[in-house]
This record gives structure tokens, sequence and C-alpha cells, in this order.
């Protein structure tokens, strides 16, 4: 059996595009269920996906909470041995009170891979595999969000080349969102249902290939 | 002490991403490595890689999205997996590079444009080029031209370089008054001072030998004992990928040279030489007991399973030669060399890959 930890904000989570924090999609929606689903019975799949988390910030209007940094490290000793961590944030670094260049929040990205590295959670307290996911891109039209995200949408599209020079720099796994979802046009930068599937289908993919042996 | 946690990413150990092939002085001997079994395998997994290079996952997954970025590699058709999803191997990108390979045998030259796995996009035969001014020297180059300008347009800068397969013995070329030895020697400075590429020069056997263990029959072999039937028949005994005494000059005055003799001594025309039955019968029988004879007097220190037949020779003639030896010599699984009908000139244009994305 092996174990791979999602950790995430909301689209991880699975918020309904244009809803609340109230609204989620169920297990076999969210893209963590729809990997489990294409990995099959040998994977666990873990899921930990907060709304408004951020990578390393303090969030001073959500609470400290938000910051993923603080939350990592509780996380991942919790769910240890982990083979495999995927991690997918980034978009609420940019909101308007961070005042974050994209550069700044793949060094945020970094911290996280840094701390999973030090703690080293995979098995035999080996360091796991480590996969980061850029974010889909945001969508201009951000409706009653616009305040706070601010200037946010167009720096959301220079996350995925900052985060691959990242990966490829601290030799980590990296697949880029925005090559297979989008966001859905009701809030610009939730994921639907259907992104959910397919980000799910991929991921599996991705994970697959890999290389796992067969023993352990 | 500074904590390099917090410096910047280094740039250094990133793919080149503008478009085309990075600078050969950036290759990483990873990516050298990553490069050699792909060369040596027909799609490969990263499992598998890394399995067999030591490398880790992740530093496999770098090395990969960096060679893909570059147009190197692809990933290749999607294998489905005994239980769950189905995985993605890793395979050469055809179009990521391309290389002339050019062979001077006894009588003519062969000119080929390749791509990275070996298909042969353009192809063209020419007596062989002497260096006085009646000669067809300029047709010669004009010929290499011609190959290059088969490349798709924008990829130029994907052409690795040219190969250049020259014979050991060279005394009996017809190859001009000139001392032949000079002559070929010059050869490589002419042709890279008039095309404007690298070449690189290989003995002809050993780089029909190496294509065909780059692009052929023997790919999936990594031990066999190599011959090439052309004017006179040359082997090569291939141990764990390696090519033996590479330079050897030896060969056995049995080849095609002594089959046209045997038409010239009664009185028949040379060409065509494969419709008189009653002529290559003898022939064959000669050509098939020096075959026998190295295999056997090899196997005193080498068992020899497999044996690779290439020349330039029609395909359907040299599988009959191949099959008439298999049943000569039990146990030992014969095959046709599949570079025909150049396999010289292809080999030669192997080298460029091999210098520019192989480990040594």
């Amino acid at each position: 059996m092996r174990t791979v930890l999602c950790f995430g904000d909301s689209n991880t989570h699975g918020q309904v595009p244009g809803g609340t924090p109230l609204d989620r999609y169920g297990w076999t929606q969210r893209w963590p269920g729809v990997l489990a689903r294409e990995l099959g019975s040998k994977w666990h799949v873990l899921e930990e996906g907060l709304s408004g988390r951020t990578t390393v910030r303090d969030d001073p209007i959500e609470g400290v909470h938000k910051n993923g940094r603080r939350y990592l490290r509780p996380c991942l000793q919790s769910h240890a041995p982990l083979d495999l961590i995927i991690i997918m944030l980034g978009t609420n670094d940019l909101k308007a009170r961070f005042q974050q260049p994209p550069s700044e929040v793949a060094m945020g990205i970094g911290c996280l891979v840094y701390d999973i590295k030090e703690l080293a959670p995979g098995p035999g307290g080996h360091v796991p595999e480590i996969m980061i996911v850029a974010p889909p891109p945001m969508r201009d039209d951000i409706k009653e969000w616009e305040s706070i995200f601010s200037g946010a949408q167009q720096k959301s599209h220079r996350l995925a080349l900052e985060f691959e020079i990242l990966a490829d720099s601290l030799e980590v796994h990296f697949f880029d969102a925005g090559s297979v979802i989008q966001c859905d046009p009701l809030d610009g930068f939730h994921i639907n249902a259907e992104a959910h599937a397919a980000l799910g289908v991929a991921l599996a993919s991705e994970v697959v290939t890999i290389g796992w042996s067969d023993h352990a | 002490m500074p904590d390099m946690r917090f410096a910047p990413p280094n740039p250094l150990r990133i793919a080149d991403r503008a478009a085309g092939l990075n600078a050969t002085s950036v290759r990483s001997y990873n990516e050298r490595l990553l490069l050699s079994l792909l060369l040596q395998n027909d799609g490969i997994t990263r499992l598998e890689i890394g399995e067999s290079t030591g490398l880790s996952a992740q530093t496999v997954s770098v090395l990969v999205r960096s060679l893909e970025q570059e147009g190197l590699v692809m990933k290749g058709k999607v294998q489905k997996g005994r239980v769950g999803p189905p995985t993605t191997p890793v395979v050469l990108n055809p179009e990521g590079a391309y290389s002339v390979g050019i062979s001077i045998g006894s009588k003519r030259a062969h000119i080929v444009l390749i791509d990275f796995v070996g298909a042969v996009r353009f192809h063209a035969t020419l007596p062989n080029p002497e260096p006085n001014s009646k000669s067809n020297h300029p047709e010669f180059l004009e010929t290499i031209q011609r190959a290059l300008e088969v490349l798709p347009p924008g990829t130029q800068d994907r052409l690795a370089g040219i190969g250049l397969a020259l014979p050991e013995s060279r005394s009996g070329l017809t190859a001009g008054k000139s001392d032949p030895k000079h002559r070929y020697a010059a050869l490589q400075e002419e042709i890279e001072k008039e095309i404007g590429q690298a070449v690189f020069v290989q003995n002809d056997i050993t780089a029909a030998a190496a294509g065909e263990s780059m692009f052929g029959s023997a790919k999936p072999h990594a031990d066999y004992l190599y011959f090439y039937l052309g004017h006179e028949l040359h082997s090569r005994l291939v141990l764990n990928h390696q090519i033996y005494n590479s330079n050897s000059p030896l060969s056995f005055d049995i080849g095609l040279g002594a089959l046209e003799r045997l038409a010239g001594g009664k009185g028949l025309p040379t060409e065509p030489l494969w419709d008189r039955a009653d002529l290559l019968l003898t022939w064959e029988n000669d050509l098939i007991a020096s075959m026998r004879s190295s295999i056997t007097a090899l196997a005193q220190f080498v068992e020899v399973r497999t044996v690779i037949l290439s020349s330039y020779i029609p395909e359907d003639v040299c599988q009959a030669l191949c099959a008439k030896l298999g049943t000569v010599l039990p146990g030992v699984t014969v095959i046709a060399g599949k570079l025909s009908p150049s396999p010289k000139a292809v080999g030669a244009a192997g080298l460029p890959f091999s210098s520019r994305f192989m480990v040594e």
C-alpha cells in the first residue's frame, strides 16, 4: 500500500465555483477522490485542502492557520509514512494584502519542499517523492473577488514557469494544472466538477509515470 | 554560513528555455546517460531509467522534462498497466535531431540523412570523389548539401553533425592517383570547410556494426558476432555493447569481389549477379564455410549465440544467406542487418549522435 498526501487550498477542498466555503463537491467528484479511483486499491489518498491556504504567509485577515507552512509539519507527522506529497498552492498568496510577485510565491513553495525534505516523512525516514502542481491561471473576470485579488490575475499566469524553475532547481516532480484544466467563469478562480475529474485523471497518470517498484 | 534555502533557484540546472538544441557544452553527464539509454532501447519507463542509472525518481523527472522542453524526447505510446492507470514511457523524438552519414566504399560513396531514431530521410550513391578538377568532387559536396536541404524548415540547428566512415585498408580502392590514405584524411577537412559542420570519422566496419546496434537488428542484443559482407568479408566482435578491435584491417577475400571474379572468369556480366543461381551456389558455400570457421574458432574463447550479417546486397539474398548459415550452426541465431542498402553510411550518421548525446 502506498500513500499520497494532497496538500492544497479550496481547489483541493473542492469548493464549488461561485459558492461559499460551505459548498463542497462530494468525495468522488473532488480531484483527490478521482485520483484515488484512478490509482486503485494499492494507493491510499489523503486530502488536505483548506480554503484560503497560502504557502508560507500568515493571513492577517483570515488568520494564521491559513499559513500552509505552520500546518504542514503536524500534517506530515500525522500521516507519515508518506510515499508522495502533491502540493497545489499559490493562488491565495496572490491576494492584494500580501503584495507578492510570482517569484516570491515560488519561494514559498520552495520553503515547503525544504520542510518536507528536512522532516523526511517517507518510508524508513527517507525523503518522499514531492510533486509541485502549478494551479490553473485565474480568469480576468473574478466577479466580487476583484478587490481582494486585485492584480493577481496577471501574476497567476506566471506561476507555472516560476514553479517549474523551482522544481528543476530543487529536483522535485512538477505538473502544470493549466495544461489540462481552466478555472470556472462563475468566479474565475475555482475549478468545477469537470475540471476536478480531468485533473484527477491527469495527476494519476503523472503519479504512475514516476515509476514505483512493485515491492514495498 | 549562508542558508542556501533562501538563495534564488539555481538557473544552471535548468534547461535552456529557448527553442532549439542546447549547446554541447552544457549537456550534462546525466542527460547523456539518459539519452544513451534511449538510443539503446525503444522507449523506456522512468522507473526503468531510475533502475539502470541509479538516479532518483525526482532527478529523472527533472531530466526528462528538460529534454522534453528541448524537443529531444517525448511521451511515448501509453502502456496499459495490469492494475491501475496506464503508464507513459519516454521515447526519443524522431525530429529531435538529425545527422548526415557518408561512407566511402571500394567504388562508391553513400550519403544519407537520418533522423533521431535512424529513419533514412535522404539517400544517394555516387562514385567515390577524387580531388582533381575533372572528378565528381563538386557533385559529392553538392549531394551532402542536398541531404541537408531535406531538413524540415527551421530545424537546421537540429543537425548533430556529419559522420564519415572510412575503410581501414585503403590500398585496393579506386580512389585516384594520389596516396589514398592522405586523400581520405583530407576529406574530413574539406567537408568541414565546405559544409560548415563538424565531421566525425570512424572505421567503416565499426560504424556499420554500431549502426546495427543503435538503429538496426542488433538493438536488443548486447553480445554478438557481426559480419559485414562488402567487397570482402569483415567481422567485429561485440560484447556488452562494446565493439572489440574496432580498427581491425583483417578481412577475407570471399566477398562480393570474389563473386565478381567468379563471374568474370566465366566471361559472364557482373551485373546483375543475383539471378545466376549456379554461380551463387559455389560462392555462397565458400562464404558460409568461411563464416562458420570464424565462429568455430571464436567459440574457443566466447560463446557466440547471435550472429548479425549486414550488407548492401538485396535483402532477400541476405536473408537467404542468414538462413543457410543458421542451418550449419545449430544453437546460433543468425539475423540479417536492417540498415540495407547503406549500413556503413547509416552507421556513420550515428556517430555524431553518440559523440554529442551519449556517454563514453
